[in-house]
């Protein structure tokens, strides 16, 4: 029950902020939704691959790789390019508590000086956004990778 | 094929590119999209060079090929204008366009722009559910609608007056930051730090990144290269601002 309401918020709070962001990329109106969609899987997939206790980085991955196949599905029936909503799609899921973390460990270490604690955290939280964003960037590219080798999707 | 013929399929070709590219197409779309045009209107084959910021282009006709180049000017993302010079396209391919019919739809596209108020209102409600998704309670989460909200706006309009994008996020970040801040100095919220860190989110540049990436991976390297530098100069322009912000209001103190 707390399993499936996590889900539910989970998908909900990240498909208003796909269709958010889809309008800011001037998204058509019709195909807002699939933006919706777009977020509302890649956030729910992704928690219950967390649940499973799979690493946040190839969780994203096959998130993201899952959102891209619905992508390259609608973009045959809406005769559009997928990157028109999966880009907003991949919107919720970029990690912008790690980079903002590893940004102010940063500053702090100019101001303050160097410790352990604040090193650790830079760096951690570096690293975690730069895999984050990876595994995006791959999960989308994965379908055009795999099976669309030489032919165009549309 | 006459070459006046030839010439107009060629300025069609770089004029459908053209557009794709100012509107935030990656280069591999470009790239396959007016070859396919061009091919579908009856030239042998058509070689394209996408560049930073120009398209150069080549028709090769029955006995001679026609090259010629545009500068391209950013005029903001827009995927309702891909899609639409995609959809056209698609209808040359089909043979129900021939090249005239092709040009009335292709200067037929207008870009498709939601309204300053309406983008402000979804982007500071988006913020606000990042803020959620990152387990902020819900004073931070309000406090996030209204300063990515209002630092949208701000956005909007200074992109609106044709300032330079770098000065705009950095604006839009310093104001997005002060609004947040409030929570922290006046203790509105037990999760002051979490509405810092989601009020910004909106700057980050998905596009320019993701296109960056794909771009690099299809072997466009130089527009990849270019694309990526100019999400880093973004995100550095944000950082600023975010600096500027927590440096003015004292927001220090970890975590």
């Amino acid at each position: 029950m707390n399993l499936l309401l996590g889900l539910l918020s989970n998908m909900l709070l990240a498909a208003i902020p796909a269709a958010g962001f889809g309008m800011s990329f001037n998204v058509p109106r019709r195909v807002l939704l699939w933006c919706a969609a777009g977020g509302a899987l890649g956030r729910g997939l992704r928690f219950l691959l967390l649940r499973t206790g799979m690493p946040i980085p190839w969780a994203t991955l096959l998130a993201a790789a899952a959102v891209s196949s619905l992508g390259v599905y609608a973009a045959q029936r809406l005769r559009a390019h997928p990157k028109v909503f999966t880009v907003a799609a991949m919107i919720p899921m970029i990690p912008g508590v790690p980079i903002y973390t590893a940004l102010i460990a940063l500053i702090e270490i100019q101001r303050r000086g160097l410790t352990n604690e604040l090193l650790s955290t830079a760096l951690s939280s570096a690293l975690l956004s730069v895999f984050i964003v990876a595994a995006l960037a791959i999960g989308l590219a994965l379908p055009g990778l795999l099976f669309y080798r030489r032919r165009p999707v549309v | 094929m006459t070459e006046p013929q030839q010439r107009e399929i060629t300025r069609l070709c770089v004029e459908s590119g053209l557009r794709l590219m100012q509107h935030g197409a990656e280069s591999a779309l470009i790239e396959s999209l007016s070859c396919r045009l061009g091919l579908a209107l009856g030239v042998r084959s058509v070689e394209v060079a996408v560049m930073a910021n120009a398209l150069i282009l080549t028709t090769l006709g029955a006995d001679h090929c026609i090259t010629t180049v545009r500068r391209s000017a950013d005029r903001g993302i827009n995927m309702h204008v891909i899609t639409e010079v995609q959809r056209a396209i698609l209808e040359v391919e089909e043979g129900r366009l021939d090249p005239a019919s092709y040009r009335a739809a292709l200067e037929a596209v207008q870009p498709l722009r939601y309204p300053r108020w309406l983008l402000s209102l979804v982007i500071g409600l988006s913020c606000a559910c990042f803020a959620r998704l990152a387990e902020a309670d819900v004073e931070a989460c309000g406090l996030v609608f209204l300063a990515s909200g209002l630092a949208m706006y701000v956005r909007l309009r200074l992109a609106k007056l044709h300032f330079s994008p770098l000065l705009t996020f950095f604006a839009s970040a310093f104001v997005a930051t002060s609004l947040a801040g409030l929570g922290l100095l006046l203790k509105l919220t037990l999760t002051p730090r979490i509405a810092l860190a989601t009020c910004v989110l909106f700057l980050v540049p998905g596009f320019p990144l993701i296109n960056g990436v794909s771009d690099m991976v299809k072997g466009y390297s130089n527009i990849g290269l270019a694309r990526l530098a100019w999400a880093t100069l973004l995100s550095a322009a944000s950082c600023g601002g975010i600096l500027l912000a927590m440096t003015v209001w004292k927001l220090w103190g970890w975590p």
